[in-house]
This record gives structure tokens, C-alpha cells and sequence, in this order.
């Protein structure tokens, strides 16, 4: 049985296709990878599956319980949730208050004793010794983790993860790398990354899928993926071109 | 019939009033992304400074247009350099320069207070009173000569804003300041500039205002409010947007007089701005209006 | 003593709680030990009851960071609602209080849900909308609230010296809802809505229902001060009660004293008070421009007003000490 289903969803804003009838399945203690160009709807699909906005048609489905259609925060309670691309901390309370938000208000298995949680999940990530300090005096890669740490205290059976790698170096990737994977086997939370580094997302990944253009054009496992001709042509296109098309231009700019 | 024209030319003569009015605090707001509260204040200012003018110098009111506008100017300008450019941007200044603005507006009403009193005041001349007929309704001199001002300012705005280098770069630094410091626009001298304009146009609303209404030191509240409706309606920086809006609340203003009981009719545009927000969804110039 | 730990909620603090008793015990004794003078002893029930109402618009204001220019519709609504049942003389004066404070939290919430979506300045300006409708409907609706000339309620001789005592116990409840509201998950659930609506839908916060109930709940309570002012002067009308010189008071007092601070808008109302005590003395006509330039003083330099003043000299005695 999968575990998130997400079923023939599209999404337009105004006349932009953002998501574009795109099925998926996700199954218990599996790391699905996201690829695709920028603008191809990869976060506007996340945003739909974590409830931030409704989608224009299909649904979306959590152990065969609709979850489309809820706000974000009962997707939460239901236990799906989302990281943002650029990261976004409440700067007004501590790094530990920042993870004491998500375990109080995750799911109801997670709200015992939200302050000893939040002291866990910062120890997983570790940022234990930065506990009390605000978000701002932060690096990039430490609010990464701060965001990761936040989201996992809600208590999730899947995890969306928005480009949790960009911007930081090749080691701290690996780090976050060997973090993911334990997510997965030791907390069995199965998790959807969206990714623009290749070679980090098909290292982690069980299955690959990839978006274009808002449509999916390829699922599979990571090596067969990036053998297939359309995701290259996808890629390739991309790279050699000096000038965007303007439609991928205006995608990237219209959709959030 | 005659009495459903005459209404209606009515609210179009109050149509380019309120325009200017509101197109005042929709350029700051589209600029800057301030919300001015003292708009108000700075109404009140300038129907004083009219009422001043011609009480002590004996200037025709329209005749002091200019200066008070300039005055208007100057104290927008001294309230941006002063206090306004010292806050942080964006979100976390959003409460705070409401709360500023607030400030300065009660020092502006108890300035007014401590030199002019309370006391309801109005600008009359001697042809306050005298009325033209046009299609067969009459309609006072005053109404007329405001619309005719309003009118020709919000033309100027307009060519202004689309026709000159000044407005080009006043609606590039609305549409994303950052990148136009990069392109060596100077942003702060734009946000003072406009700020300046806001209230000059402010200034010189208040000023015609004080023409056709009475006022005292608390006015300017129920003029920021119907500000605010029109410029949520009619979309920040169009002027035939603000123009349009403007008309629409006139005309329900001035047609709710028909239906309404009299004391209900001040209540009209506090009711039309709370539903104008609930049900206008958000995304003036992308900004969010929703949270 | 085990029993009575599983009791106390983790973030309360024994000492504050021990401090909070001692003050509320001083305050009560105070006019047994002092004598006061009769107009001394009522100014304090004054301050009392806009102690209280300033603490409660912080939930909205200061806490979940939507300043509301309009509370004075419940102030109000819950003044004129008591006001009515006195008249009646039915029921015990603080049972009038708390029906009209559960209108005023109803008619808070009933403009409010709607509204509260509006990020930021779009709130406050439909609260000043709402506000001035509401005060323009009441002058007018002669029906309940007399109209301009207001209403009398019926004098009770010995009710206005109690009121001392009534409006300190209030004081003491909202101040410990004050306390309890910022220090719970309630509380956390706010401050996150003020930093970054989205991001805290994203993490699990019912952000319409928690704006909804410190909406209804700051509603409330200033609706009870509404009519324990009533029941002060025995003699309320809408002007007084709705306007937004009212309104302006309680964003004032917050603000001065400390917006999103537990107890520093019960500073502000405090200084507020006094100041116009001193005012109305000396200066009356400059006290609303002497209110503004303050407003713009604690904007520019102390966000916190007199709270964060009082931190900022907290914070250097403690470097001083660590230094040495």
C-alpha cells in the first residue's frame, strides 16, 4: 500500500500550468528524489501536497485519507510535512523555541514533553549547543538543519524536503546526506527531496522522479533516470542554451 | 429622475476629489510599502493651512493651492528624512511605521487644537455660496472648481508617472527597489520624493476639503479610511484605477443616502472598506494582502 | 509535595508566582494601611481597570502581533451590555460584567475571523473601520445605548469604594492569563503566526484558531472592563466608551510600556495614567500630542518601551557583575 499518493494533481496560476496532471506513489521507508529544471513545479507540488495552496484538480491521498483540500497544519497533524527552499526560522524565538513550535503542534503523537524533543531533534541535527541562541547569528547550513530539526520534531511519516543541500559545501552534503538516510532507516519517515545536486540525490535516492515543465516526465530508479533520453534532453537543453526560453523563464518566475 | 442625475453628477464632482485624495496614500504605499497613517494629520494640515491663509492673509483658497502644497510637501519630506527612513524595511517594519505615523498624527491634532482650537472651521469665500446650472441640476462653484483641480492633478500625476525618467524610476523602485540601487537609481532620494508628493497631494486634498466640509483637528480619520478603500479597490499606482474606485465609493456613498437613514451614511465607507478587504483578494503589485 | 509538582505546568516559575502573591497582597491591604483619600482610592480602581484592558489588547496586539486600533468597540459594547442588565436589576453587578464581557468576546470574534486573515497594516486599518462603524451605530441607536446622552445605571452607595477590590482581583486574573497565555504552547503558537504566517502553518499551528480565541479572550476581558468602568461611573455614553481617543489609550498604554511584553503594557498604563493625572493638572490641551511624541520615541528608539529599557539596564547590571 503506498503511503502518499498523490493523484493526477495539477495546478494553475491564472493562465500558468504550474503542475500539470502529475501522478506519484510513495511507500513506507522510501527516499523518493525530485529532479527538474528550475521553474518545472517541483516546489508549487510540494506546496500542494503540504496543503500551503490548493490544488486546481486531483488529490492527494495519506494511507488512502484524502489529505487534499486541508490547511497546512492538519496535513502536519496528519504527518506530512514540508521544509522550505529558502529557509524561513521564526526569528523571534530561540533555536530551541524554533523546534518546541513543531513539537507542540505536530502531530499528536509527538506532543509529549515538546521541550526534551526539541532538545533530541537538536542533538540529532546537531545543533544541541546552539539551543538558545535566535536563529540569525546562524549559518546557511545551520538553519538548514534548524529547519530539518523543526520539521522532524512535528512527529512526520513523510518528510518533503525542498533543496536541503543547496548552498551548502560537499561535506556538510554528506553530513545532511548520512542524515537523511538515518531518517529513513532508523525512523522508517519516508521522504520526498527535491534536489538540484545530482550526484547527492541519486546517491540517496531509492527512485528518481522528474518534473519538466510541470508535467512528470520520467520515474525510476536513479541509474535508469539519467539514462533516459528526455530527462537528458531536459537537462542538456538547459545547459547549452546561452538564453532561457522565455517560457521556462516565466515559469521560474511565476511560480512560487 | 432629476434628483438620481443630480446625485450622480454629485459623486463625480466628489469622484476626483477623493481620487486625489487617495492617490496620496496609494503612491506611498505602492513606493514604499508604508501604510501613512498620518495621512490624515497631513489632511487636517492642509485644510488649516487654507483656512489660514485666506482668515489672516486673505488669499483665495484656490489661489493658496501651491503653497500649501509645497508646505505639504516639506513636511512629508521632513517626516521621511526625520523619522520614517530610520525604520527597517518590510515586514518587521510594517507595524512599527504604522505606530510612528500614528505618533505623528495625534502631535499634528494637538498642534491644531493648541492654535486653532476645536472649534468646527470651514473655508468660505463669497462664492461659496453661489451654484451653476448644468443639466439641469445645480451644482455649486466650489464642487466644480475642486473637481477641475482634482481633475488637472490627476492628469499631471499621470503623465508624470508614464511620461518622465522621475515616474519611471518612481515605479521601478516600487516594483523591486533592490535592483534598482543596483542599476544606480537613487532609491532613498526616490522614497523621499514620493513620500513628499504622498503629502503634498495629501496637503492639497485637504485644502479643497476644507473648501466644501467644515473640519476641526479630528479630521482626516473618515478621509483616510475611504483612502484606504479606494486604494485596495483601484489597485496601487493606475490612476484610472484610483480614478474608478474613487467614483464607486461616491457614488455609494452618495446614493446610500437614498436608503440609509442619515446617521448611517458615515458608517458606509468603514463598512465598505472592512468588506473590501475581506472579500478583494490579495495581490496588489504581488504584494500579499492576506496573510 | 509530588502531587502539587505534577500540578504546576512546566513554565511556571515559583519565584514569579511568589512575587506575583506579595504584590497582589500589598495592593490589597494598601488603602486599609494608607487611608487613603476617597479620590486617591478611586484613581487606583481606574488604573486597575485600564490596567487590565491594556494587558488583554497585548494578547492581540503585542503577542500575535495584529494591532487592533479599534478595542474600544468591546470596551464598549461590554459597558453598555452590562450597563443594560444593571438597569434591569436582576441579576448581582458581576454577573452584568461578565455577560458583557462574553458579548464584547463575541462581537470581537464575529468581526475578527474574518479579518484576522489581513497580514499587518491591512488588519489595523480595518480595525480603525471597524471601530469608528461601531461607534457611529451606537451613538445613533438610541434603543440601547440612549444615544448621545448615554445611560445611567443604578446607584449603589457602597459599590464604588469596592470596586477597588473588584478591580484588583480582575487585574490579577488577566495578569496571570497574561502570564500563562505567552508562557504556553498557546503563546508559542502565536509568536510563530507573528514571525512568519506560512512557515508556522507549515509546522502544525491552527493559526485561524489561535488568532480566533486570544481575539476572543483579549475581547472579553476588555468587555468586563468595560462594565466594571460602568459600574465605576454609574453613568456611561458612546463617545466616551467607543471612541477612538479609547481606542488610541489602550494601543498607547501597550506600547509605552512594552507591546509583546507579559507585563509591560500594565508599565504603560500605569505611566499613561499618571501622566494624565499630571496633565489634566497642568497642561490639558497637550496631553494626545505628548502621548504621539512619545509613541514616536519608543518606535525610533526603544521598541520595547519602558520595558526594554528596564532590560537594557537589567543586561548591563549583569555584565557589570560578571565582569567583576
Amino acid at each position: 500500500m503506498s503511503l502518499l499518493r498523490v493523484d493526477d494533481v495539477s495546478k494553475s496560476f491564472g493562465g500558468l500550468r504550474a503542475v500539470d496532471h502529475v501522478s506519484l506513489e510513495l511507500v513506507e521507508r522510501e527516499i523518493l528524489g525530485m529532479i527538474g529544471p528550475n521553474g518545472a513545479g517541483k516546489t508549487t507540488l510540494f506546496s500542494v501536497i503540504a496543503g500551503s495552496i490548493p490544488a486546481s484538480s486531483g488529490s492527494v491521498f495519506l494511507r488512502e485519507r484524502r489529505i487534499s483540500g486541508l490547511p497546512a497544519n492538519r496535513v502536519v497533524a496528519a504527518g506530512v510535512v514540508r521544509t522550505h527552499q529558502i529557509v524561513r526560522p521564526f526569528t523571534n524565538l530561540t533555536v530551541l523555541e524554533n523546534v518546541m513550535v513543531g513539537a507542540m503542534f505536530g502531530s499528536p503523537e509527538s506532543r509529549g514533553n515538546p521541550r526534551r524533543r526539541a532538545h533530541e531533534e537538536l542533538s540529532f541535527v546537531g545543533l544541541a549547543d546552539r539551543a538558545e541562541h535566535p536563529p540569525l547569528g546562524l549559518t546557511l547550513v545551520a538553519r538548514k538543519r534548524l529547519e530539518l530539526a523543526r520539521a522532524l520534531a512535528t512527529g512526520p511519516r513523510v518528510l518533503l524536503l525542498d533543496e536541503v543541500m543547496a548552498g551548502v559545501n560537499p561535506a556538510e552534503g554528506i553530513e545532511m546526506t548520512k542524515l537523511i538516510r538515518i531518517i529513513r532507516d532508523q525512523r522508517g519517515i519516508s521522504i520526498i527531496m527535491i534536489e538540484h545536486i545530482l550526484a547527492a540525490v541519486m546517491s540517496v535516492s531509492d527512485r528518481v522522479v522528474v518534473l519538466d515543465y510541470g508535467k512528470k516526465i520520467a520515474q525510476g530508479k536513479p541509474a535508469e533516470v539519467v539514462r533516459d533520453p528526455k530527462v537528458i534532453s531536459a537537462y542538456l537543453g538547459e545547459q547549452s542554451a546561452a538564453a532561457k526560453s522565455p517560457q521556462r523563464a516565466r515559469r521560474e518566475e511565476e511560480a512560487p | 429622475m432629476a434628483r438620481g442625475l443630480e446625485l450622480l453628477l454629485s459623486a463625480i464632482l466628489l469622484a476626483g476629489l477623493y481620487a486625489t485624495m487617495a492617490y496620496g496614500l496609494g503612491l506611498i504605499f505602492g513606493v514604499l510599502r508604508i501604510v501613512n497613517l498620518n495621512h490624515g494629520g497631513t489632511i487636517m494640515a492642509g485644510a488649516y493651512l487654507g483656512w489660514w491663509f485666506h482668515e489672516h492673509a486673505k488669499i483665495d483658497p484656490y489661489l493658496s493651492l501651491p503653497m500649501v502644497a509645497a508646505f505639504s510637501f516639506g513636511v512629508g519630506v521632513i517626516i521621511y528624512r526625520g523619522l520614517v527612513r530610520h525604520l527597517p524595511r518590510g515586514a518587521a517594519g510594517g507595524a512599527q511605521s504604522l505606530l510612528l505615523l500614528f505618533g505623528v498624527w495625534l502631535v499634528l491634532r494637538n498642534a491644531a487644537y493648541f492654535w486653532f482650537t476645536g472649534n468646527e472651521q470651514v473655508i468660505r469665500t463669497e462664492y461659496s455660496t453661489t451654484a451653476v446650472v448644468i443639466l439641469g441640476s445645480a451644482l455649486s462653484v466650489n464642487r466644480l472648481i475642486v473637481f477641475a483641480i482634482a481633475a488637472l492633478l490627476l492628469v499631471g500625476l499621470h503623465l508624470l508617472l508614464t511620461r518622465t525618467y522621475f515616474g519611471k524610476a518612481v515605479r521601478a523602485v516600487a516594483q523591486n527597489a533592490d535592483s534598482c540601487t543596483l542599476a544606480g537609481v537613487h532609491v532613498e532620494g526616490i522614497y523621499t520624493l514620493t513620500f513628499g508628493i504622498g503629502s503634498a497631494l495629501a496637503g492639497i486634498a485637504g485644502l479643497l476639503l476644507g473648501t466644501l466640509f467644515t473640519f476641526n483637528p479630528s479630521f482626516g480619520g473618515a478621509e483616510l479610511l475611504k483612502s484606504f478603500v479606494i486604494v485596495v479597490l483601484g489597485g496601487l499606482g493606475s490612476v484610472p484605477g484610483t480614478a474608478i474606485a474613487a467614483l464607486i465609493l461616491a457614488m455609494v456613498e452618495v446614493f446610500a443616502i437614498l436608503v440609509l437613514p442619515a446617521y448611517l451614511t458615515g458608517a458606509v465607507g468603514f463598512v465598505l472598506l472592512v468588506l473590501v478587504l475581506i472579500f478583494r483578494p490579495g495581490g496588489l503589485f504581488g504584494h500579499r494582502v492576506l496573510g | 509535595m509530588s502531587a502539587l509538582r505534577r500540578l504546576r505546568p512546566d513554565w511556571l516559575s515559583p519565584s514569579a508566582a511568589a512575587a506575583f502573591l506579595v504584590t497582589i497582597g500589598l495592593l490589597h491591604a494598601l488603602p486599609h494601611v494608607f487611608q487613603l483619600s476617597p479620590y486617591d482610592h478611586n484613581q487606583i480602581t481606574l488604573a486597575f481597570i485600564f490596567l487590565a484592558a491594556a494587558l488583554a489588547w497585548n494578547w492581540i496586539g503585542g503577542f500575535a502581533g495584529q494591532v487592533s486600533f479599534g478595542h474600544a468597540a468591546m470596551f464598549g459594547v461590554g459597558g453598555f451590555v452590562a450597563a443594560r442588565i444593571a438597569q434591569a436589576q436582576l441579576v448581582p453587578f458581576w454577573l452584568t460584567w461578565l455577560v458583557g464581557g462574553v458579548a464584547a468576546g463575541a462581537y470581537g470574534l464575529a468581526w475578527g475571523h474574518p479579518t484576522l486573515r489581513l497580514r499587518g497594516p491591512y488588519f489595523s486599518i480595518a480595525t480603525i473601520g471597524v471601530g469608528e462603524a461601531t461607534r457611529l451605530v451606537a451613538t445613533y441607536w438610541q434603543g440601547f445605548t440612549g444615544g448621545a446622552s448615554g445611560l445611567a445605571l443604578p446607584i449603589d452607595a457602597g459599590l464604588k469604594h469596592a470596586l477597588y477590590w473588584y478591580a484588583l482581583y480582575f487585574l490579577a486574573l488577566v495578569a496571570i492569563g497574561s502570564y500563562a497565555i505567552r508562557n504556553s504552547r498557546v503563546g508559542l503558537g502565536l509568536m510563530s503566526i507573528k514571525s512568519d504566517v506560512e512557515a508556522a502553518a507549515d509546522v502544525g499551528v491552527p493559526v485561524v484558531f489561535s488568532q480566533d480565541l486570544v481575539l476572543f479572550l483579549s475581547s472579553a476581558v476588555v468587555g468586563v472592563a468595560g462594565g466594571i468602568y460602568a459600574s465605576y461611573f454609574s453613568f456611561i455614553e458612546p463617545t466616551d466608551m467607543f471612541g477612538f481617543d479609547r481606542s488610541i489609550s489602550f494601543v498607547l498604554m501597550a506600547v509605552i510600556g512594552g507591546v509583546g511584553t507579559v507585563f509591560g503594557p500594565a508599565l504603560g498604563a500605569v505611566v499613561f495614567v499618571l501622566l494624565r493625572l499630571y496633565l489634566i493638572a497642568t497642561y490639558p490641551h497637550l496631553y494626545l500630542g505628548l502621548y504621539g511624541a512619545l509613541l514616536v520615541l519608543v518606535v525610533l528608539f526603544e521598541p520595547l518601551g519602558i520595558s526594554g529599557l528596564i532590560f537594557r539596564v537589567a543586561r548591563r547590571l549583569r555584565a557589570q557583575r560578571s565582569a567583576t
